[in-house]
Protein backbone atom coordinates (compact mmCIF):
# COMPACT_ATOMS: atom_id res chain seq x y z
CA UNK A 1 0.00 0.00 0.00
CA UNK A 2 1.58 3.50 -1.12
CA UNK A 3 0.05 5.90 2.03
CA UNK A 4 0.62 9.51 1.20
CA UNK A 5 -0.42 11.50 4.16
CA UNK A 6 -0.63 15.70 4.06
CA UNK A 7 2.32 15.97 1.50
CA UNK A 8 3.91 19.48 1.14
CA UNK A 9 6.42 20.21 -1.22
CA UNK A 10 8.37 23.51 -1.89
CA UNK A 11 11.21 24.58 -3.86
CA UNK A 12 12.51 27.48 -2.18
CA UNK A 13 9.71 29.52 -2.28
CA UNK A 14 7.19 27.67 -4.71
CA UNK A 15 5.03 25.84 -2.95
CA UNK A 16 4.31 22.89 -5.28
CA UNK A 17 2.30 20.08 -3.34
CA UNK A 18 0.00 21.78 -0.78
CA UNK A 19 -1.14 19.19 1.47
CA UNK A 20 -1.47 16.17 -0.86
CA UNK A 21 -3.40 12.88 1.01
CA UNK A 22 -3.78 10.12 -1.04
CA UNK A 23 -3.71 6.24 -0.82
CA UNK A 24 -3.00 3.64 -3.13
CA UNK A 25 -4.44 -0.27 -2.03
CA UNK A 26 -2.72 -3.31 -3.96
CA UNK A 27 -4.62 -4.10 -6.90
CA UNK A 28 -5.59 -0.90 -7.62
CA UNK A 29 -5.23 1.91 -10.70
CA UNK A 30 -5.18 5.27 -10.16
CA UNK A 31 -5.17 7.53 -12.77
CA UNK A 32 -4.03 11.49 -11.49
CA UNK A 33 -5.28 14.41 -14.01
CA UNK A 34 -4.44 17.64 -13.93
CA UNK A 35 -3.42 20.82 -15.59
CA UNK A 36 0.11 21.53 -16.41
CA UNK A 37 2.24 22.99 -13.32
CA UNK A 38 -0.45 21.21 -10.97
CA UNK A 39 2.37 19.50 -9.43
CA UNK A 40 1.60 15.59 -11.09
CA UNK A 41 5.22 15.33 -11.71
CA UNK A 42 6.60 15.86 -8.19
CA UNK A 43 4.39 14.02 -6.93
CA UNK A 44 5.70 10.95 -8.70
CA UNK A 45 9.32 12.52 -7.96
CA UNK A 46 8.51 12.38 -4.03
CA UNK A 47 7.01 8.99 -4.31
CA UNK A 48 10.21 7.18 -5.45
CA UNK A 49 12.39 9.92 -3.80
CA UNK A 50 13.88 11.74 -6.37
CA UNK A 51 12.44 14.71 -4.70
CA UNK A 52 12.78 14.98 -1.01
CA UNK A 53 9.67 15.91 0.67
CA UNK A 54 9.24 19.26 2.83
CA UNK A 55 7.00 18.19 4.86
CA UNK A 56 4.10 15.38 5.45
CA UNK A 57 5.02 11.59 5.01
CA UNK A 58 5.05 8.49 2.47
CA UNK A 59 5.13 5.20 3.08
CA UNK A 60 5.19 2.49 1.07
CA UNK A 61 4.45 -1.12 2.04
CA UNK A 62 5.05 0.83 5.73
CA UNK A 63 8.49 2.02 3.87
CA UNK A 64 9.12 6.01 4.99
CA UNK A 65 10.30 7.40 2.07
CA UNK A 66 12.18 10.27 3.98
CA UNK A 67 14.81 7.55 5.39
CA UNK A 68 17.79 6.77 3.27
CA UNK A 69 18.05 3.11 4.09
CA UNK A 70 13.99 2.76 3.80
CA UNK A 71 13.95 4.28 0.68
CA UNK A 72 15.92 1.92 -1.35
CA UNK A 73 13.26 -0.86 -0.29
CA UNK A 74 11.07 1.79 -1.38
CA UNK A 75 12.57 1.72 -4.88
CA UNK A 76 12.98 -1.74 -5.29
CA UNK A 77 9.08 -1.89 -4.62
CA UNK A 78 8.47 0.72 -6.95
CA UNK A 79 9.30 1.14 -10.69
CA UNK A 80 9.12 4.52 -12.76
CA UNK A 81 8.37 4.47 -16.24
CA UNK A 82 9.36 8.31 -17.60
CA UNK A 83 7.89 10.62 -20.11
CA UNK A 84 10.99 11.09 -21.84
CA UNK A 85 12.34 7.12 -21.54
CA UNK A 86 15.77 7.86 -19.95
CA UNK A 87 16.95 4.90 -21.35
CA UNK A 88 20.80 4.34 -20.93
CA UNK A 89 22.25 5.42 -24.36
CA UNK A 90 25.69 3.40 -24.00
CA UNK A 91 24.05 -0.43 -23.16
CA UNK A 92 21.95 -2.23 -25.71
CA UNK A 93 18.47 -2.78 -25.19
CA UNK A 94 18.98 -6.25 -23.16
CA UNK A 95 21.38 -4.62 -20.96
CA UNK A 96 19.14 -1.16 -20.27
CA UNK A 97 16.96 -4.24 -18.60
CA UNK A 98 19.10 -6.33 -16.45
CA UNK A 99 21.43 -3.46 -15.37
CA UNK A 100 19.49 -3.20 -11.78
CA UNK A 101 18.34 -6.89 -11.90
CA UNK A 102 21.73 -7.89 -11.79
CA UNK A 103 22.81 -5.06 -9.22
CA UNK A 104 19.87 -4.27 -7.19
CA UNK A 105 18.12 -7.54 -6.96
CA UNK A 106 21.26 -9.39 -7.34
CA UNK A 107 19.91 -12.03 -9.99
CA UNK A 108 22.30 -13.50 -12.23
CA UNK A 109 23.17 -12.60 -15.93
CA UNK A 110 21.60 -15.50 -17.26
CA UNK A 111 18.60 -14.92 -15.26
CA UNK A 112 18.23 -11.25 -15.90
CA UNK A 113 18.32 -12.25 -19.72
CA UNK A 114 15.97 -15.00 -19.74
CA UNK A 115 13.16 -12.95 -17.65
CA UNK A 116 14.53 -9.32 -19.83
CA UNK A 117 13.66 -11.74 -23.45
CA UNK A 118 10.16 -12.76 -22.15
CA UNK A 119 10.02 -8.79 -21.59
CA UNK A 120 10.60 -7.98 -24.32
CA UNK A 121 8.85 -10.54 -26.30
CA UNK A 122 5.61 -9.82 -24.69
CA UNK A 123 5.80 -6.43 -26.12
CA UNK A 124 7.30 -7.60 -29.58
CA UNK A 125 10.96 -6.28 -29.18
CA UNK A 126 12.30 -9.76 -28.96
CA UNK A 127 14.43 -9.42 -31.88
CA UNK A 128 15.64 -5.79 -31.25
CA UNK A 129 17.04 -6.96 -28.17
CA UNK A 130 21.38 -5.96 -28.95
CA UNK A 131 20.77 -2.46 -30.20
CA UNK A 132 21.31 0.50 -28.54
CA UNK A 133 18.48 2.73 -27.64
CA UNK A 134 19.24 5.15 -30.52
CA UNK A 135 18.42 2.67 -32.85
CA UNK A 136 14.58 2.47 -31.93
CA UNK A 137 11.64 4.68 -32.27
CA UNK A 138 10.00 6.81 -29.70
CA UNK A 139 7.73 3.98 -29.50
CA UNK A 140 10.05 1.12 -28.93
CA UNK A 141 11.95 3.32 -26.49
CA UNK A 142 9.00 3.43 -24.12
CA UNK A 143 8.33 -0.26 -24.53
CA UNK A 144 11.57 -0.91 -23.32
CA UNK A 145 11.12 1.78 -20.66
CA UNK A 146 7.97 -0.45 -19.63
CA UNK A 147 10.36 -3.96 -19.92
CA UNK A 148 12.52 -1.49 -17.71
CA UNK A 149 10.36 -1.26 -14.94
CA UNK A 150 8.53 -4.77 -15.03
CA UNK A 151 12.66 -6.37 -14.88
CA UNK A 152 12.72 -5.29 -10.96
CA UNK A 153 9.38 -7.40 -10.29
CA UNK A 154 7.88 -4.23 -9.32
CA UNK A 155 5.10 -4.20 -6.31
CA UNK A 156 4.15 -0.80 -7.80
CA UNK A 157 4.42 0.87 -11.12
CA UNK A 158 4.95 4.40 -11.44
CA UNK A 159 4.02 6.16 -14.93
CA UNK A 160 4.65 9.87 -15.76
CA UNK A 161 2.60 10.99 -18.85
CA UNK A 162 4.26 7.92 -20.51
CA UNK A 163 3.38 8.54 -23.97
CA UNK A 164 3.34 12.51 -24.38
CA UNK A 165 6.76 12.75 -26.17
CA UNK A 166 5.24 10.06 -28.49
CA UNK A 167 3.00 10.48 -31.73
CA UNK A 168 -0.72 8.81 -31.78
CA UNK A 169 0.72 5.69 -33.50
CA UNK A 170 3.40 4.66 -30.91
CA UNK A 171 0.93 6.09 -28.14
CA UNK A 172 -1.60 3.71 -28.73
CA UNK A 173 1.26 0.57 -29.06
CA UNK A 174 2.53 2.17 -25.76
CA UNK A 175 -1.22 2.22 -23.74
CA UNK A 176 -2.26 -0.90 -25.07
CA UNK A 177 0.72 -2.50 -23.61
CA UNK A 178 -0.26 -0.93 -20.12
CA UNK A 179 -3.74 -1.81 -20.50
CA UNK A 180 -2.99 -5.20 -20.76
CA UNK A 181 -1.01 -4.77 -17.75
CA UNK A 182 -3.50 -3.24 -16.06
CA UNK A 183 -5.86 -5.94 -16.54
CA UNK A 184 -3.22 -8.74 -15.05
CA UNK A 185 -3.92 -6.73 -11.91
CA UNK A 186 -0.35 -4.45 -11.38
CA UNK A 187 -0.41 -1.54 -9.24
CA UNK A 188 -0.10 1.26 -10.59
CA UNK A 189 -0.25 5.09 -10.27
CA UNK A 190 -0.57 6.63 -14.14
CA UNK A 191 -0.19 10.12 -14.44
CA UNK A 192 -1.82 10.94 -18.14
CA UNK A 193 -3.32 13.26 -19.77
CA UNK A 194 -5.06 10.99 -22.28
CA UNK A 195 -8.50 10.71 -20.99
CA UNK A 196 -9.65 7.73 -22.86
CA UNK A 197 -6.93 5.73 -21.30
CA UNK A 198 -7.63 6.65 -18.14
CA UNK A 199 -11.23 5.59 -18.56
CA UNK A 200 -10.61 2.29 -19.62
CA UNK A 201 -8.18 1.45 -16.85
CA UNK A 202 -8.10 3.43 -13.57
CA UNK A 203 -10.53 2.21 -10.92
CA UNK A 204 -9.76 5.27 -9.52
CA UNK A 205 -9.45 9.14 -11.02
CA UNK A 206 -7.62 11.74 -8.89
CA UNK A 207 -7.73 15.62 -10.03
CA UNK A 208 -4.67 17.68 -8.69
CA UNK A 209 -5.18 21.44 -9.27
CA UNK A 210 -2.60 23.85 -7.90
CA UNK A 211 -0.86 21.72 -5.70
CA UNK A 212 -4.14 19.91 -3.57
CA UNK A 213 -6.45 17.14 -4.32
CA UNK A 214 -9.65 18.59 -5.90
CA UNK A 215 -11.18 15.35 -6.01
CA UNK A 216 -10.40 11.84 -5.66
CA UNK A 217 -13.35 9.75 -6.88
CA UNK A 218 -14.16 6.18 -8.20
CA UNK A 219 -14.27 6.04 -11.90
CA UNK A 220 -17.55 5.87 -12.40
CA UNK A 221 -18.20 8.53 -10.11
CA UNK A 222 -15.88 10.58 -11.76
CA UNK A 223 -17.12 10.07 -15.86
CA UNK A 224 -20.96 9.73 -14.87
CA UNK A 225 -22.69 11.94 -17.39
CA UNK A 226 -20.93 13.09 -20.00
CA UNK A 227 -19.98 16.40 -18.90
CA UNK A 228 -21.85 16.41 -15.97
CA UNK A 229 -18.68 16.80 -13.61
CA UNK A 230 -19.12 17.86 -10.13
CA UNK A 231 -16.48 20.54 -10.35
CA UNK A 232 -16.62 23.22 -12.82
CA UNK A 233 -12.64 23.23 -13.11
CA UNK A 234 -12.50 19.43 -14.18
CA UNK A 235 -15.13 19.82 -16.51
CA UNK A 236 -13.16 22.28 -18.12
CA UNK A 237 -9.53 20.77 -17.69
CA UNK A 238 -11.31 17.56 -19.44
CA UNK A 239 -13.13 19.50 -22.35
CA UNK A 240 -9.72 21.58 -23.12
CA UNK A 241 -8.23 17.82 -23.20
CA UNK A 242 -10.52 16.66 -25.47
CA UNK A 243 -9.89 19.37 -27.76
CA UNK A 244 -6.03 18.47 -27.32
CA UNK A 245 -6.25 15.29 -28.06
CA UNK A 246 -8.86 15.91 -30.68
CA UNK A 247 -6.54 17.94 -32.36
CA UNK A 248 -3.55 15.21 -31.89
CA UNK B 1 76.10 14.55 -43.68
CA UNK B 2 78.95 15.86 -41.57
CA UNK B 3 82.52 15.66 -42.08
CA UNK B 4 85.99 14.93 -40.16
CA UNK B 5 85.71 14.14 -36.59
CA UNK B 6 82.14 16.13 -36.34
CA UNK B 7 80.35 13.66 -38.50
CA UNK B 8 77.46 11.51 -37.61
CA UNK B 9 78.57 8.28 -35.85
CA UNK B 10 76.38 5.00 -34.82
CA UNK B 11 76.70 6.74 -31.48
CA UNK B 12 74.02 9.74 -32.17
CA UNK B 13 71.68 7.09 -33.06
CA UNK B 14 72.24 5.31 -29.95
CA UNK B 15 71.98 8.59 -27.82
CA UNK B 16 68.88 9.12 -30.00
CA UNK B 17 67.65 6.08 -29.16
CA UNK B 18 68.25 6.76 -25.44
CA UNK B 19 66.62 10.24 -25.62
CA UNK B 20 63.50 8.67 -27.39
CA UNK B 21 63.42 5.99 -24.57
CA UNK B 22 63.61 9.15 -21.74
CA UNK B 23 61.41 10.91 -23.47
CA UNK B 24 58.39 8.22 -23.87
CA UNK B 25 59.05 6.87 -20.37
CA UNK B 26 58.10 10.29 -19.18
CA UNK B 27 55.51 10.82 -21.01
CA UNK B 28 53.92 7.63 -20.23
CA UNK B 29 54.74 7.96 -16.62
CA UNK B 30 53.20 11.08 -16.44
CA UNK B 31 50.02 10.48 -18.43
CA UNK B 32 48.94 7.46 -16.32
CA UNK B 33 49.83 8.97 -13.07
CA UNK B 34 47.79 12.25 -14.04
CA UNK B 35 45.19 10.38 -15.70
CA UNK B 36 44.48 8.50 -11.80
CA UNK B 37 45.14 11.60 -10.13
CA UNK B 38 43.06 13.73 -12.39
CA UNK B 39 40.02 11.05 -12.54
CA UNK B 40 40.35 11.32 -8.89
CA UNK B 41 40.37 15.27 -8.78
CA UNK B 42 37.47 15.45 -10.93
CA UNK B 43 35.17 12.80 -8.77
CA UNK B 44 35.39 14.67 -5.46
CA UNK B 45 35.03 17.57 -7.43
CA UNK B 46 31.32 15.73 -9.09
CA UNK B 47 30.52 14.48 -5.46
CA UNK B 48 31.13 17.55 -4.01
CA UNK B 49 33.34 16.73 -1.31
CA UNK B 50 33.56 19.91 -0.63
CA UNK B 51 37.05 21.52 1.26
CA UNK B 52 39.19 18.41 -0.09
CA UNK B 53 37.68 19.49 -3.85
CA UNK B 54 38.29 23.37 -3.18
CA UNK B 55 41.89 22.40 -2.15
CA UNK B 56 42.31 20.85 -5.52
CA UNK B 57 40.69 22.83 -7.54
CA UNK B 58 43.03 25.68 -6.14
CA UNK B 59 46.15 23.44 -6.89
CA UNK B 60 44.75 22.38 -10.28
CA UNK B 61 43.75 25.53 -11.53
CA UNK B 62 47.37 27.11 -10.59
CA UNK B 63 49.19 24.70 -12.59
CA UNK B 64 46.97 24.96 -15.51
CA UNK B 65 47.66 29.07 -15.04
CA UNK B 66 51.26 28.95 -14.71
CA UNK B 67 54.31 27.94 -16.89
CA UNK B 68 55.39 24.64 -17.46
CA UNK B 69 59.12 25.76 -17.14
CA UNK B 70 58.19 27.56 -13.75
CA UNK B 71 56.95 24.43 -12.14
CA UNK B 72 59.90 22.56 -12.88
CA UNK B 73 62.17 24.65 -11.69
CA UNK B 74 59.97 24.89 -8.52
CA UNK B 75 59.67 20.73 -7.91
CA UNK B 76 63.19 20.72 -8.89
CA UNK B 77 64.67 23.23 -6.59
CA UNK B 78 61.89 24.10 -4.03
CA UNK B 79 60.74 20.28 -2.99
CA UNK B 80 64.26 19.03 -2.00
CA UNK B 81 65.27 22.46 -0.72
CA UNK B 82 61.61 21.98 1.36
CA UNK B 83 61.44 18.81 2.03
CA UNK B 84 65.60 17.98 2.66
CA UNK B 85 65.32 14.90 -0.36
CA UNK B 86 67.26 14.13 -3.17
CA UNK B 87 65.49 14.95 -6.49
CA UNK B 88 66.83 13.54 -9.66
CA UNK B 89 65.85 15.62 -12.83
CA UNK B 90 63.85 12.80 -14.12
CA UNK B 91 61.87 12.68 -11.18
CA UNK B 92 61.03 15.98 -11.17
CA UNK B 93 59.83 15.83 -14.36
CA UNK B 94 57.51 12.94 -13.92
CA UNK B 95 56.12 14.73 -11.34
CA UNK B 96 56.01 17.99 -12.73
CA UNK B 97 54.03 16.86 -15.69
CA UNK B 98 52.03 14.10 -13.94
CA UNK B 99 50.76 17.02 -11.89
CA UNK B 100 50.25 19.44 -14.98
CA UNK B 101 48.33 16.49 -16.76
CA UNK B 102 46.30 16.34 -13.84
CA UNK B 103 45.09 19.59 -13.70
CA UNK B 104 43.50 19.43 -17.67
CA UNK B 105 42.42 15.53 -17.10
CA UNK B 106 40.05 16.98 -14.07
CA UNK B 107 38.97 19.72 -16.31
CA UNK B 108 38.01 17.32 -18.56
CA UNK B 109 36.68 14.62 -16.22
CA UNK B 110 34.28 17.17 -14.60
CA UNK B 111 32.85 18.99 -17.60
CA UNK B 112 32.28 15.22 -19.36
CA UNK B 113 30.49 14.08 -16.47
CA UNK B 114 28.44 17.10 -16.46
CA UNK B 115 27.53 17.13 -19.87
CA UNK B 116 25.68 13.29 -19.41
CA UNK B 117 21.76 13.35 -19.73
CA UNK B 118 21.08 14.16 -16.01
CA UNK B 119 18.00 12.21 -16.28
CA UNK B 120 18.90 8.54 -16.63
CA UNK B 121 20.90 8.88 -14.01
CA UNK B 122 17.84 9.65 -11.85
CA UNK B 123 15.78 6.95 -13.53
CA UNK B 124 19.56 4.40 -12.42
CA UNK B 125 18.63 5.93 -9.06
CA UNK B 126 14.81 5.54 -9.01
CA UNK B 127 15.71 1.79 -9.21
CA UNK B 128 17.43 1.84 -6.71
CA UNK B 129 21.00 1.43 -7.86
CA UNK B 130 23.97 1.89 -6.05
CA UNK B 131 26.20 5.08 -6.60
CA UNK B 132 29.05 3.09 -7.18
CA UNK B 133 27.30 1.19 -9.99
CA UNK B 134 26.09 4.14 -11.20
CA UNK B 135 29.21 5.55 -11.50
CA UNK B 136 30.84 2.58 -12.86
CA UNK B 137 28.01 1.41 -15.71
CA UNK B 138 26.44 4.56 -16.35
CA UNK B 139 28.79 8.08 -15.75
CA UNK B 140 32.23 6.17 -16.30
CA UNK B 141 31.71 4.70 -20.04
CA UNK B 142 29.67 7.80 -21.38
CA UNK B 143 31.93 9.98 -20.33
CA UNK B 144 34.85 8.02 -21.21
CA UNK B 145 33.33 8.65 -24.67
CA UNK B 146 33.01 12.40 -24.45
CA UNK B 147 36.40 13.12 -22.97
CA UNK B 148 38.21 10.55 -25.29
CA UNK B 149 38.94 13.59 -27.97
CA UNK B 150 39.66 15.95 -25.72
CA UNK B 151 42.32 13.45 -24.04
CA UNK B 152 43.61 12.65 -27.03
CA UNK B 153 44.08 16.37 -27.79
CA UNK B 154 45.59 16.56 -24.11
CA UNK B 155 48.10 13.56 -24.91
CA UNK B 156 49.41 14.80 -27.78
CA UNK B 157 49.87 18.55 -26.54
CA UNK B 158 51.18 17.13 -23.35
CA UNK B 159 54.06 14.93 -25.19
CA UNK B 160 55.21 18.49 -26.89
CA UNK B 161 55.63 20.01 -23.45
CA UNK B 162 57.86 17.03 -22.41
CA UNK B 163 60.57 18.73 -24.36
CA UNK B 164 60.80 21.11 -21.60
CA UNK B 165 61.84 19.10 -19.04
CA UNK B 166 65.66 19.00 -20.80
CA UNK B 167 66.08 22.46 -19.36
CA UNK B 168 66.32 20.74 -15.65
CA UNK B 169 69.03 19.08 -17.37
CA UNK B 170 66.84 15.60 -18.22
CA UNK B 171 68.44 13.59 -21.04
CA UNK B 172 65.21 13.75 -23.23
CA UNK B 173 64.78 14.11 -27.32
CA UNK B 174 65.19 17.22 -27.57
CA UNK B 175 68.08 17.83 -24.65
CA UNK B 176 69.94 14.56 -27.41
CA UNK B 177 68.88 16.88 -30.49
CA UNK B 178 70.76 19.68 -28.68
CA UNK B 179 73.71 17.44 -27.75
CA UNK B 180 74.52 15.89 -31.65
CA UNK B 181 73.65 19.68 -33.47
CA UNK B 182 76.71 21.02 -30.74
CA UNK B 183 78.84 18.30 -31.69
CA UNK B 184 78.22 18.25 -35.53
CA UNK B 185 76.75 21.63 -36.35
CA UNK B 186 74.26 20.47 -39.19
CA UNK B 187 71.06 21.97 -37.24
CA UNK B 188 69.22 21.64 -40.07
CA UNK B 189 69.41 17.77 -40.56
CA UNK B 190 69.20 17.59 -36.49
CA UNK B 191 66.07 19.47 -36.11
CA UNK B 192 64.35 18.01 -38.67
CA UNK B 193 64.84 15.17 -37.61
CA UNK B 194 63.87 15.49 -33.83
CA UNK B 195 60.53 17.18 -34.91
CA UNK B 196 60.12 14.11 -36.95
CA UNK B 197 60.16 11.64 -34.31
CA UNK B 198 57.90 14.39 -31.91
CA UNK B 199 55.40 14.38 -35.25
CA UNK B 200 55.46 10.45 -35.80
CA UNK B 201 54.76 9.92 -32.03
CA UNK B 202 52.09 12.27 -32.04
CA UNK B 203 50.85 10.58 -35.20
CA UNK B 204 50.34 7.15 -33.33
CA UNK B 205 48.80 8.49 -30.06
CA UNK B 206 45.95 10.57 -32.75
CA UNK B 207 45.61 6.48 -34.37
CA UNK B 208 44.93 4.92 -31.07
CA UNK B 209 43.16 7.82 -30.23
CA UNK B 210 41.08 7.62 -33.09
CA UNK B 211 40.60 3.78 -32.68
CA UNK B 212 39.71 4.72 -29.20
CA UNK B 213 36.91 7.00 -29.68
CA UNK B 214 34.76 5.32 -32.33
CA UNK B 215 35.17 2.02 -30.30
CA UNK B 216 33.71 3.73 -27.28
CA UNK B 217 31.17 6.15 -28.99
CA UNK B 218 29.79 3.48 -31.04
CA UNK B 219 26.35 3.90 -29.13
CA UNK B 220 26.03 7.45 -29.96
CA UNK B 221 26.77 7.15 -33.75
CA UNK B 222 24.69 3.93 -34.45
CA UNK B 223 21.48 6.08 -34.70
CA UNK B 224 23.24 8.57 -37.51
CA UNK B 225 23.57 5.65 -39.61
N1 LIG C 1 13.34 21.16 -9.53
C1 LIG C 1 12.45 22.18 -9.52
N2 LIG C 1 12.84 23.39 -9.09
C2 LIG C 1 11.98 24.42 -9.05
N3 LIG C 1 10.69 24.34 -9.45
C3 LIG C 1 10.26 23.15 -9.91
C4 LIG C 1 11.11 22.02 -9.97
N4 LIG C 1 10.40 20.98 -10.46
C5 LIG C 1 9.16 21.44 -10.70
N5 LIG C 1 9.05 22.75 -10.36
C6 LIG C 1 7.86 23.58 -10.45
O1 LIG C 1 6.82 22.91 -9.76
C7 LIG C 1 5.60 23.09 -10.41
C8 LIG C 1 4.96 21.75 -10.65
O2 LIG C 1 5.76 21.03 -11.57
P1 LIG C 1 5.39 19.55 -12.04
O3 LIG C 1 6.43 19.17 -13.00
O4 LIG C 1 5.17 18.71 -10.86
O5 LIG C 1 4.01 19.79 -12.78
P2 LIG C 1 3.14 18.78 -13.62
O6 LIG C 1 1.82 18.72 -13.00
O7 LIG C 1 3.86 17.51 -13.78
O8 LIG C 1 3.04 19.54 -15.00
P3 LIG C 1 3.07 18.97 -16.51
O9 LIG C 1 1.70 18.50 -16.83
O10 LIG C 1 3.45 20.16 -17.31
O11 LIG C 1 4.10 17.89 -16.55
C9 LIG C 1 5.88 23.89 -11.66
O12 LIG C 1 5.57 25.23 -11.41
C10 LIG C 1 7.35 23.72 -11.87
O13 LIG C 1 7.90 24.84 -12.50
MG1 LIG D 1 4.84 16.50 -15.39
Amino acid sequence: MIEIKKLHKNFGDLQVLKGVDLTLKPGEVVSILGGSGSGKSTMIRCINGLEGITSGSIFVDGFDVSNKKELLEVRKKCSTVFQQFDLYPHLSVLENITLAPVYVLSSSKKDAEAIALDLLDSVGLADKKDVFPAQLSGGQKQRVGICRALAMRPDYLLLDEVTSSLDPEMTAEVLDILKKLAREGITMISVTHEIEFAREISDRIVFLDQGRILSDLPKDEFFAGDGGLADPRIARFLSKMGEFNGQA
Amino acid sequence: MGYGDEGFTIYDLLLWAEGLGITLWIFILSTVIGLVLGVLIGLVRYYHITILGKLLMIVSESLKNSPVIVQLFLVYFGIPALLQIDMTPNMAAVITLSGNTAAFVAVIVISSIESIDRRQLEAARSFALPKLVILRHIIFPQSLSIAMPMLVSLAINQLQVTSLVSVIGVIDLTRVGDIVNQRTFEPFIVWPLIGLTYFILAKLIAIVGMRLERKFSAYRLVGEL
